[in-house]
């Protein structure tokens, strides 16, 4: 078979647990938690590589893979499925040499698939995790990189100093060439944090890839070894800015705030109307959604094939649920196929896919415009029985 | 399944909304095409091949179908082809069903395992099992069956086919483009014939300049004896969309959960093509009641009993009650709308009022700022 030789193709890392995800990734990988009413997660970066002109993603799947590779399937929905694009699932596999098993860290993971990489003959590999809400113009990196004769360049955010001690940070020289990096430093020298974007010469990153596989001592990590040890090598090193709506969705509370973030007339991350750079995702075939007259809604998104017969406010609706009369749902995000029934009350919660509010019961509840809201959740599948409380903060 | 499909997606009467579509492409229901429910009919029968029938203004049908690829029919060579006039040597446009048939001869020997054919026509539309359908039509034993619906009928909405049955449920009448009283069944234009009958039935009457389907092919066989035919009643949702008022009615019936239901959920799926728009937002101060609402919207006004396709918008202190409004368009600040259809594209500038009558709306077209 001949393969095209590519100038960049992505790999994104989505093998990861998201156990701060707690119950909405008992069974679900990470990437694969819905967002924003019809999305999940991984079709952010996805929809990135595509708008980016990048069109070979190879997607390294670990934990729960299932619903995972369910959802990409060929690719279809985000064009990848074309005679010169793909969207690869890589999940680990067995070797002759027995130097294979589950990925042990994100370098291991791209290291075993080191030959798929090798069929493209890329100049440069684009690596990304599935974990991020954002849009961004990759192709805009990629000659950024290119311009500047670098190794290796990661994408970097202004943090506040009193956070930045959470993140990778980068220290760089005024021409934004990198000297040093400190991994969740504890004094923090910069406020650049590593996004967890990078983009690599191939063949630099495939002899870092070889050698640190070869380091028994290393932990396979790019951001505890490969970068480190490229940057002691002597490598040029680029950090390029990015200062778009960017976040992490790894906890509850932030996948919480991230889909309230859309809302608003200006919302914080506007993902409303701009046709150049569209978000895509798999479809399911529903209808369109119903509103009834007893309805009231406000500031609120509801997705197709949902149906709301009671009161909604600042909220996200995802696809296919239901909201019965006399309902009342604030503040919270519902994710696809969830019904809450007639008198019940959903305030600060993330109701988990499937799940279900059974008549009158009480989830969440109501707290002062700056006080930390505790959300509750139900995992996929759950029940919230009729007439019973699911406390704020709780998860069942 | 071995059988193919044909749907007749024909010059539409529909006011300002067919200058530039197809009955097939007329959009329905928020964020289809009508053609999509006969699609997707076929589609869930494991049909395999399927032509369709368009004689002009196929621009927008080609554009919505494209490869057929949501509804899984992209894979085969003639999965789906657009039998249009000119693309098959014909040397005029056609003038009635046959004609179309008799030019599509050619696209009648792809699959050659494909025993039989389903004719549908893309005005009505229905959510059927057509595999139920076609073994009714087996063990009928009978040349032709002709799907019917009841309640159609009323004395008043002229029939394509009306059918009238007698006490042991055989055929006592058979009348074409003839205004029924109740007690006829109306053909939902959906037939089953084995595709060997069909090429001699249209090669018989293209011999005779005969080129209508239910008056030549259908009603003459039957009176001179050649076929025999079986009538197969529908019991599910069927909805005759041939003309605007009729299209209007039953666009607006969709607010009715039962009827919705019956069209979207009865047997199967409703595959249309994907377009990726963000769900809709509805702003602090919008009141949206009793709609039917495609994604993609922003509303920030009052709606009643309308249905918004993909990507309106409604502007702050509009007033908009039973109205259909297509994809793509604005309406702007203050507006009072009653009894309108906004075609695509369509901007409608702040302050402005449009009120019509239920039998007779207002239709803008496609692409106007009023």
């Amino acid at each position: 078979m001949h393969f095209q030789k590519k100038r960049c193709i992505a790999m994104l890392l989505a093998g990861g647990q998201g156990s701060r995800l707690k119950v909405l990734t008992e069974k679900t990988a990470k990437p694969a938690v819905p967002f924003g009413g019809k999305y999940r997660i991984i079709d952010f970066p996805l929809s990135n590589c595509v708008n980016s002109g990048i069109d070979t993603v190879g997607i390294l799947t670990q934990y729960q893979p299932l619903e995972l590779n369910e959802y990409i399937g060929n690719g279809q929905p985000w064009g990848l499925n074309k005679t010169h694009s793909c969207a690869q699932v890589l999940p680990p596999y067995e070797r002759h040499d027995k130097k294979s098993g589950w990925y042990k860290g994100t370098a291991n993971a791209i290291y075993q698939n080191i030959d798929f990489i090798e069929r493209f003959s890329p100049d440069y590999v684009v690596i990304l995790s599935g974990d991020h809400i954002y849009k961004m113009d990759y192709n805009a990196m990629v000659e950024f990189h290119e311009k500047n004769g670098a190794s290796c360049t990661i994408a970097v955010r202004d943090v506040p100093l009193s956070e930045a001690s959470r993140f990778g940070i980068l220290n760089t020289n005024p021409d934004n060439t990198i000297y040093e990096f400190e991994e969740k430093p504890a004094k923090p020298k910069s406020t650049n944090a590593s996004m967890g974007i990078y983009v690599f010469n191939w063949e630099v990153l495939r002899e870092a890839l070889i050698a640190d596989e070869a380091d028994p001592d290393s932990s396979n990590d790019f951001g505890k070894n490969i970068i480190p040890k490229l940057l002691h090598a002597g490598h040029k090193m680029m950090a390029y800015t990015f200062d778009g709506y960017w976040k992490d969705v790894g906890t509850i509370d932030s996948l919480w705030e991230a889909n309230m973030e859309l809302l608003g007339k200006e919302p914080e991350f506007n993902i409303r109307g701009d046709e150049r750079f569209k978000i895509y995702a798999r479809n399911n075939a529903l209808p369109s959604s119903y509103i009834d007259a007893q309805a009231k809604i406000s500031n609120s998104f509801i997705a197709e094939g949902s149906e709301v017969y009671g009161t909604v406010y600042h909220s996200v609706i995802s696809t296919g649920c239901i909201v019965g009369q006399g309902a009342v749902v604030e503040d919270s995000v519902v994710m696809p196929g969830v019904m809450i029934e007639s008198g019940a009350i959903v305030r600060h919660a993330i109701l988990g896919e499937n799940s279900k509010v059974c008549q009158n019961a009480v989830v969440g509840g109501v707290f002062k415009p700056n006080d930390k809201k505790n959300i509750s959740v139900t995992s996929k599948g759950s029940v919230v029985e009729a007439n019973t409380v699911l406390l704020p903060g709780e998860m069942r | 399944m071995n059988v193919m499909g044909i749907i007749f997606a024909n010059d539409a009467n529909m006011g300002g909304l067919s200058d530039k579509r197809t009955m097939g492409s007329i959009p329905f229901g928020g964020r289809y095409r009508q053609i999509d429910f006969h699609l997707s009919n076929m589609a869930a029968a494991g049909i395999r091949h399927v032509g369709i029938i368009s004689r002009q203004n196929y621009q927008s049908l080609i554009n919505h179908i494209g490869s057929g690829e949501e509804w899984g029919l992209e894979l085969e060579e003639g999965g789906m082809e657009f039998l249009t006039p000119y693309a098959m040597s014909a040397s005029h446009s056609y003038r009635g069903k046959l004609e179309t048939l008799y030019n599509a001869m050619s696209f009648l020997d792809y699959g050659p395992e494909d025993e039989y054919v389903i004719m549908a026509d893309s005005a009505i539309l229905c959510n059927i099992d057509l595999t139920r359908v076609l073994s009714s039509h087996i063990d009928s034993g009978k040349d032709i069956t002709v799907v019917t619906k009841t309640g159609i009928a009323n004395g008043e909405k002229q029939l394509d086919l009306a059918i009238k049955l007698d006490d042991c449920g055989e055929i006592a009448d058979l009348a074409v483009d003839y205004v029924a009283p109740a007690e006829y069944l109306a053909s939902m234009d959906l037939f089953v014939l084995s595709k060997s009958l069909l090429k001699k039935l249209v090669k018989e009457c293209i011999a005779r300049n005969l080129f209508h389907m239910d008056r030549d092919l259908v009603l003459g066989s039957w009176q001179r004896g050649d076929i025999s035919i079986h009538v197969y009643q529908f019991a599910g949702l069927a909805m005759f969309n041939e003309n605007i008022e009729e299209y209007f009615r039953n666009s607006l019936s969709l607010l009715d959960r039962t009827t919705r239901h019956d069209l979207f959920y009865y047997n199967h799926p409703v595959y249309t093509r994907v377009r990726d728009r963000v769900p809709s937002y509805y702003g602090e101060n919008s009141r949206v009641g009793n709609c039917i609402v495609a994604d993609g919207c922003v509303l920030n006004g009052s709606v009643d009993a309308s249905v918004l396709f993909r990507q309106v918008t409604v502007n702050e202190g509009c007033k908009i009650e039973n109205c259909l409004i297509l994809n793509d368009t604005v309406v702007g600040e203050n507006c009072q709308l009653k009894y309108v259809i906004l075609d695509k594209d369509v901007v409608v500038r702040p302050n402005t009022k449009l009120i019509g009558t239920p039998t007779n709306p207002i239709i803008i077209k496609r692409g106007e700022i009023v």
